[in-house]
């Protein structure tokens, strides 16, 4: 489990760099260009030096460390694995664009910078940590860096819908740290692993309750079906890159949630509840696509399209099984990469973001060439996979039928907002466009050359399939 | 005991969710500190062992660990109470935003005030440019305003 002293050193990088210069940079003026940059050079250090791990982690399985030079099993572990790892890279490169993009835009708050590099050593610090009761004040800390985040530009919506993300999302929190002290109290341990040894044999059903409760808990943060009614008030209001990073990135808590605490500590929990898994995913893809359709503003359509999009990560978790979650891990990285790339091009004007929305788009709906069609094949694939005939022909469809209501809407709104004639109003810098530009080439690279991405979310579905036996 | 505590919780829990569905957004956040605190006690009552205090020279031999009470607990409680007092210090200050601009804090004012506002910006809207949704005439030209301003600024 114990890697080499460097990579113990490497583990704390991605959450230590934004961290203590998110701290400096509270101090500093953000709406300085140079501060600005500086923010966005901590996130590229903490992106590299997860990029480095991964090789590390690739080349010679998973890396743990103890914080504070504790022995094993007394202090706060850390952990870095497959998963983790492909969850933490794409959040923060996801971050790192946004606010790439909104530095030439000008930043307006004195707070973005830091706010931002908060969000991104949260959410690494949650990814990366291999101890529950941790994982849930990292947690903390990227939802309220968040929260304010919302705010962002301070017109009255904008504060309207920060208030109601932070009073759901905090429900949410509640939530998850009772099923947390649940857990402690069933096993007598917040080490995810301890736990996941000792929730095997316990007795099923109190490790049932409690896995409803963190599932409730996640969907929250993802804003499934039933539990979606803050996302759309809340992404319609916020401002382009912060939409991209609540989608992006945040989101990501959710799905890694459901994978760390559903398949890896608690799979047979997961097991015995994958039909209502299922059914949710269903009720989420269809109900997603059907008001995305009703709707006209750009960005509320994306945000009824992102309640649909989980619910093919979802789907897949509730087929689980090595292709289930490895179709999961592949939807979800490539799930953020097209909500960054829509949130953003959304945001601008001028040439070339029309070619950048229309890519998004595709990978949205799943059209060859773009990434999404990978994420697409792989549910397929799951649902293949899944036992019964008629079963598995039934989600099939569904997943052919959400791919078809996907493509209607994506193209609405790229008629809608590009070709009928825009209104005056001068082309965005081009730096931003640029960002979105490359992007998007990613997008259609990760299509044309699927392989490393196909390799890592096979990795990552193999150390939980490895954990649960 | 464990009634007890398990009865504290509902009734705190209870209370929060009834605040919480409240009009007023003041009641709104006394609901989250509420149900935040009834996370806190659900901690609490995870670790609820009769024991000696968990202080390093343990009286007896040994770190059996037995006949000690649980330390744990009583450290999550202590983050899980921090986090609260700062989300609540988080929401008070967006209320007071929302005050600032709308003088009021209960949410049908504030619909009301909206409601008013939506409809004299469609009373000024421009008959030419009907085919783009409203929130994107005024949102664009006044963002290129403001990055001017800004810019003016530095």
């Amino acid at each position: 489990m114990t890697g080499s002293s460097a990579s113990q050193v490497l583990l704390v990088l991605p959450v230590g760099i934004p961290w203590v210069l998110a701290a400096v940079l509270a101090l500093l003026d953000g709406r300085r260009r140079w501060v600005g940059f500086l923010a966005a050079a901590g996130l590229g250090a903490s992106f590299a030096s997860l990029v480095w791990l991964t090789v590390v982690v690739l080349r010679e399985g998973p890396v743990g460390t103890v914080a504070g030079g504790w022995p094993e099993g007394v202090g706060i572990s850390l952990r870095a694995d497959a998963l983790s790892l492909t969850f933490a890279l794409v959040s923060v490169g996801v971050i790192l664009v946004s606010l790439l993009y909104e530095i030439p835009l000008g930043v307006r708050w004195r707070a973005f910078p830091a706010l931002v590099l908060l969000v991104a050593a949260g959410l690494n610090g949650l990814f990366l940590t291999g101890d529950a009761f941790n994982f849930y004040v990292f947690f903390e800390i990227a939802m309220t860096a968040a929260f304010i985040l919302t705010g962002y530009r301070e017109e009255d919506y904008q504060v309207r819908a920060a208030f109601l993300f932070a009073v759901v999302n905090l429900l949410g929190s509640v939530v998850f740290l009772i099923g947390i002290a649940a857990l402690y109290t069933v096993t007598g341990s917040l080490d995810m692993q301890v736990i996941g040894e000792r929730a095997d044999v316990l007795e099923p059903r109190s490790v049932t309750v409690i896995a409803a409760v963190l599932f409730a808990a996640f969907c929250l943060k993802l804003g499934l079906f039933p539990f979606h009614f803050w996302l759309p008030a809340v992404y319609v209001g916020s401002h382009a890159p912060v939409a991209a990073i609540l989608s992006g990135a945040l989101a990501n808590i959710g799905s890694y949630g459901l994978l760390r605490f559903g398949a890896d500590l608690l799979p047979r929990e997961l097991e015995f509840g994958s039909v209502a898994v299922i059914v949710l995913g269903t009720a989420s893809i269809v109900y997603g696509a059907l008001q995305a359709i009703s709707r006209r503003d750009t960005s509320e359509v994306m945000a009824y399209s992102a309640i649909g999009q989980v619910g093919y990560i979802l789907l897949a978790l509730g087929i689980g099984g090595p292709v289930g979650y490895a179709a999961a891990v592949l939807y979800s990285v490539v799930n953020s990469l097209n909500k960054g790339v829509i949130f953003l091009s959304a945001g601008l004007r001028g040439p070339l973001v029309g070619g950048a929305f229309a890519i998004g788009a595709f990978s949205v709906a799943g059209v060859p060439p773009a990434a999404g069609f990978l994420g697409k094949i792989a549910v397929f694939q799951a649902a293949i996979t899944e036992g019964s005939l008629p079963a598995s022909l039934a989600l099939v469809a569904l997943v052919f039928v959400g791919g078809a209501l996907s493509f209607l809407y994506s193209f609405q709104v790229y008629q809608r907002r590009f070709v009928a004639p825009q209104g005056p109003g001068k082309a965005s810098p081009p730096t931003a466009r640029f960002l979105v530009v490359a992007l998007a080439a990613l997008i259609v690279l990760m299509g044309v050359w699927p392989e490393p991405l196909v390799a890592l979310s096979d990795a990552a579905a193999a150390t939980l399939a490895g954990g649960s036996g | 005991m464990i009634l007890l505590a398990a009865l504290a919780v509902a009734v705190v829990f209870a209370a929060g969710t009834f605040l919480l569905l409240q009009r007023d957004l003041t009641r709104v956040v006394v609901g989250v500190i509420l149900i935040s605190n009834s996370a806190v006690l659900f901690i609490i009552a995870a670790g609820l062992v009769r024991g000696e205090a968990p202080i390093y020279p343990l009286p007896e031999e040994g770190l059996t660990g037995a006949g000690i009470s649980d330390p744990l607990v009583q450290a999550m409680a202590l983050t899980a109470l921090i986090i609260g007092f700062s989300i609540a210090a988080l929401l008070l200050a967006i209320i007071y935003r929302v005050y600032v601009t709308h003088r009021t804090v209960d949410l049908e004012e504030i619909s009301a005030i909206e409601m008013r506002y939506a409809e004299a910006l469609e009373a000024e809207e421009d008959p030419e440019e009907e085919e783009l949704p409203a929130e994107e005439q005024d949102a664009e030209p006044e963002d290129a305003a403001e990055t001017q301003e800004g810019a003016g600024e530095r």
